[in-house]
């Protein structure tokens, strides 16, 4: 370890971190203690900004994003787990499927939605081609809260099932295999390897996963900002905290939202880890 | 065994179908006349401020946060992994904290913050928020590629004459390089495809990016969507991505098993 | 770090903090000059008013030396688009804003103030009062009127016919409407007698608001802080809605329409009788050869009016070229723009002196639009915008409750009433 010097190379990231996060954070807390409107003087208005966490849009938005992410983790975390181990043994073409898996991670949340957009409302789409093998005609997938809320879900699986499946194949490679050789020895069936072995060694990928895909889905914006822009009750409390910013002009009660859903977010992921250390 | 191939060959179609479906769309007519054409993609050069500018918008943003995320957090992990100095665990926690702090809340201080400092409507300053989303990876993936080159490497070094800079420039920074190319990628990726961060801070059309410049195309249509534009748009917008994924797919890859899960 | 320093360092924080107060200082009031020297004006519109604002743009830039450049919003973002600009004082030259928001940013110090430029004007009297008492804060003018778009009733006269109505007298009130929509329903092979964008919000304002006001009820207090939607009126129109929802004469579909296509089926020749915005006959006629007919929106048991919106033209309060961007919006006031450019393309002009222009007798149905203009009204509410347009706002809520809900009308507009007053009065 040198004494000399170091500072000057951390001078650039330090300079970055302290302007760009720990400035805006200290002043997020800030503005949600003052009436801080858009256009005009701010001044200190005590915590009346947090009554925006009480009113009954924003809690409907609560709402919507605690079922939303239900919905959204088992979906993706399901999938991804099975595509990992669909995928997890070497093979040429095991290399082709993981990269086609992959693919859909590398293009852009934004991108995806209003691609997926296309296929919930053009004519020619195979979403329609599908449904009618079904015999429906003409769904309307983004038609009302629920239709909007499954077919988001379907995006999300395909946008992000790969990605969660490389990380939960990085953990099951971590597995020393002499442990399944052992096991097989002793004449285990698959279903108690997977109970006795692969789960449990693979608690921590799981809870990387899980705060991962809760903490994305409770602040869920871009798919549903596009996709249906919070229409038939599908608005999220990022676009609560959008709409309380510039459609209401209050940037406070935009801040004091912000600092409600961190405090949430460190409870829920907190709780999320414990509890995942604790099961036995 | 064939079981699982053709599990794993029946979701492979489901997966490419959105994409390869899209690229079909975008090269045919408005109302699946058949025809096949480019009439999308003409439309598409002209909609707005032309897809040129926001093309040129787009890259320079994930140029320059490419960058700043590159110097700053490869002069920053050979700081941390090699120095000792006054707030070094200070600043490793602070930037690691920016993991906790999603985006989308941090947003609106950031509005203020960038307007304080003249960055407001701004490229460079969008590009400068969007380097800060991607220090804590960064750091955290350089200071590993530094810790895993000897410490005898500086000492010769050392010992020849050079200086701190000369080590880091003539020594070690041949090692980083898969590092430095692992953190690159992840941050043009999400530069390049940032939504929010722009719909925010640009006002001004001649500045959007392409992604808020195809939200426009989407949401500002009056009566019906055209979707042939847009999902050309969609087209234009991915290859670039999927080119420099398929490109570079190991250093992405590395990324998760250096970078994710030792975290 | 010691508990002392982290202490002090946290006292240093607030203290840096606390002079993190913003003070806002509102444009100081410019002469009254209108400059032609080959500026560049940047625009703003919303993507409803494009071709009307293009129209006009056209015609400007080939007369003058300045230029103005158009940038055509999305609609729906569009609010949010004006509020992040304005908050970073990124606005443009000219902003022309929907009608019913103009109070909110003539309140919040979007627009410069131009009173003393209108004053000028020599036709000021006869600016449409409802624009003009929007763009009106403490006194002082903010804006002119843009264009003028206003709700009407559409009706299909080839349906009429062939369900035996006379294609020349449109329903007068409510329950006439109804009776007609029903014979038309008859006719079956798709065609529905009624249409609304349920999950629209100002295709819901624009119409059932008419309604409501004709029958002689309010639907806001004077000055925009208190909401009226439980009166008996109003109860009594949203049951309308909800009758012909729940009894077939709409195609199902209206319940989750939210505005792009609310008018297609009926440009389709599907629908019957449809309230809409007078804008939209150019688009329907443009796309089919309908023979439709139009009339002022009727009451419950007769009556008319309408909703007049359209938009406000200001400059921004944080233009640079305040007299150009007055030598520009002067123009599209003049009777020149107003005639040859306004009315020629079938808009109805926004200075009731030039009702009889020579352009407004060619369509018999432009006529009509322009009496209704000057009968019909325009709310005023500084939290319009977030209350009633928002798509995640309290009104469409109270929609969505009282139309397709499962409980009873009158209860659910008492419940929304009270949210509906709690966001206006927020302001």
């Amino acid at each position: 370890m040198r004494r000399t010097g170091g500072l000057l190379y951390a001078m650039p990231m330090a300079l970055l971190v302290a302007v760009l996060f720990v400035g805006p954070l200290g002043l997020m807390a800030w503005m949600s203690l003052n009436h801080w409107p858009l256009l005009g003087d701010s001044a200190p208005n005590g915590v009346a900004n947090y009554e925006a966490l009480r009113e009954p849009l924003f809690t409907r938005a609560i709402v919507f994003s605690i079922k939303y992410t239900l919905v959204a983790t088992v979906l993706v975390g399901l999938m991804a787990f099975g595509l990992a181990l669909l995928v997890q043994r070497p093979g040429p073409a095991v290399t082709v499927f993981r990269t086609v898996f992959f693919l859909p991670a590398a293009v852009g949340l934004a991108s995806a939605s209003l691609l997926f957009y296309g296929m919930f409302n053009h004519d020619a789409s195979p979403l329609n081609a599908f449904a009618a093998l079904f015999g429906s005609d003409g769904v309307d997938w983004l038609g009302d809260g629920d239709n909007a809320l499954y077919s988001t879900a379907v995006m999300i699986t395909w946008k992000f099932a790969g990605y969660y499946m490389v990380i939960i194949m990085a953990g099951l490679q971590s597995i020393n295999p002499l442990l399944y050789e052992a096991a097989t020895i002793e004449g285990a069936t698959r279903w108690q390897m997977m109970r006795r072995i692969t789960l449990p060694l693979l608690r921590p990928t799981m809870t990387l996963v899980l705060v991962l895909l809760v903490t994305s889905s409770l602040l869920a914006f871009d798919q549903f900002f596009i996709l249906t822009g919070g229409r038939h009750g599908t608005a999220t409390v990022v676009i609560g905290i959008y709409r309380e910013a510039f459609t209401s002009q209050d940037l406070g009660r935009a801040a004091a939202i912000s600092v409600g859903i961190l405090a949430v977010l460190y409870a829920v992921n907190g709780a999320q880890v414990r509890f995942l250390r604790s099961a036995r | 065994m064939k079981a699982r191939i053709t599990t794993c060959a029946a979701l492979a179609v489901l997966f490419l179908t959105p994409m390869l479906w899209a690229l079909w769309a975008s090269v045919h007519g408005r109302t699946g006349t058949g025809q096949l054409g480019l009439d999308n993609y003409r439309r598409l050069l002209v909609y707005g401020s032309g897809l040129p500018v926001y093309m040129r918008n787009t890259a320079f943003v994930a140029l320059v946060t490419v960058a700043v995320t590159v110097v700053a957090t490869t002069l920053g992990g050979y700081a941390i992994a090699r120095f000792s100095f006054r707030g070094r665990n200070l600043l490793f926690m602070a930037t690691l904290t920016i993991l906790m702090v999603p985006h989308s809340t941090i947003l609106i201080p950031l509005y203020i913050m960038l307007d304080w400092l003249g960055l407001q409507n701004s490229l460079v300053g969008l590009a400068l928020v969007l380097a800060m989303f991607q220090l804590p990876f960064g750091l955290f993936m350089m200071r590993n590629s530094f810790e895993a080159l000897p410490v005898e490497l500086d000492e010769a070094a050392l010992i020849d004459g050079c200086g701190p800079a000369g080590v880091l420039r003539h020594v070690l920074l041949r090692g980083v390089v898969p590092g430095i190319v692992t953190v690159a990628l992840f941050s043009f990726l999400a530069s390049w495809n940032e939504f929010v961060a722009p719909l925010i801070f640009i006002t001004d059309d001649e500045k959007f990016t392409l992604p808020v410049a195809l939200f426009n195309l989407q949401s500002g249509s009056l009566g019906a969507v055209d979707h042939g534009t847009l999902l050309s748009g969609v087209v234009t917008a991915a290859v670039p991505c999927v080119l420099l994924f398929l490109l570079l797919q190991r250093y992405y890859v590395r990324g998760f098993v250096k970078g994710a899960l030792k975290g | 770090m010691g508990l002392r320093k982290a202490g002090m360092l946290a006292l240093v924080a607030v203290f840096a903090l606390a002079a993190c107060q913003r003070a806002y200082h509102g444009p100081a009031p410019a002469g009254t000059a209108a400059t032609d020297d080959g500026t560049v004006l940047t625009m703003w519109t919303r993507s409803l008013t494009g071709a009307f604002s293009r129209a006009l743009i056209d015609q400007y830039n080939r007369s003058h030396r300045n230029k103005v450049k158009l940038t055509v919003m999305p609609g729906d973002s569009y609010q949010q688009r004006v509020g992040a600009a304005a908050g970073t004082r990124q606005l443009p030259d000219l902003l022309a804003v929907d009608v019913v928001y103009a109070p909110n940013y003539a309140a919040q110090g979007v627009f410069a103030d131009i009173t003393a430029r209108v004053a000028t004007l020599p036709f000021r009297e006869d600016l449409a009062p409802s624009h003009m008492r929007a763009v009106r804060h403490a006194g002082r003018t903010y804006g002119v009127p843009h264009d003028i778009d206003l709700a009407a009733l559409f009706y299909n006269k080839d349906l009429f016919i062939r369900a035996g109505l006379d294609g020349d007298r449109p329903p007068a009130s409510l329950r006439e409407l109804r009776e007609f929509a029903t014979k038309v329903n008859g006719l079956g092979g798709g065609v529905h007698g009624f249409n609304f964008g349920g999950a629209c919000p100002d295709c819901m304002f624009a119409t059932a608001w008419p309604m409501i006001w004709a029958s002689g009820s309010k639907v806001l207090n004077e000055d925009g802080t208190a909401a009226m939607l439980n009166s008996a009126d109003a109860t009594r129109v949203f049951q309308f809605y909800r009758g012909m929802y729940a009894d077939g004469l709409v195609p199902r579909s209206a319940k989750n329409e939210s505005g792009p296509s609310w008018t297609q089926a009926f440009s389709e020749g599907l629908i019957g009788i449809q309230p809409m915005g007078a804008t939209a006959l150019r688009n329907i006629e443009e796309a089919s050869r309908l023979q439709v007919g139009v009339a002022a929106i009727p009451g419950l048991e007769g009556g008319a009016s309408s909703f007049i919106g359209g938009d406000v033209l200001g400059i921004g309060s944080n233009s640079r070229h305040a007299d150009q961007a007055w030598d520009f919006i002067a123009w599209t006031l003049s009777e020149q723009a107003q005639v040859d450019v306004v009315a020629k393309n079938r808009y109805v002009p926004v200075r009731s002196d030039l009702d009889n222009n020579v352009h407004a007798q060619q369509d018999p149905r432009l006529v009509t639009f322009t009496a209704i203009a000057r009968k019909g009204q325009t709310p005023y509410a500084v939290a319009f915008g977030k209350t009633f347009n928002d798509p995640n706002g309290p009104w469409i809520e109270a929609v969505a409750d009282a139309v397709f809900g499962p409980g009873d009308v009158g209860a659910a507009l008492d419940r929304h009433n009270g949210s509906i007053t709690a966001s206006l009065e927020e302001g």
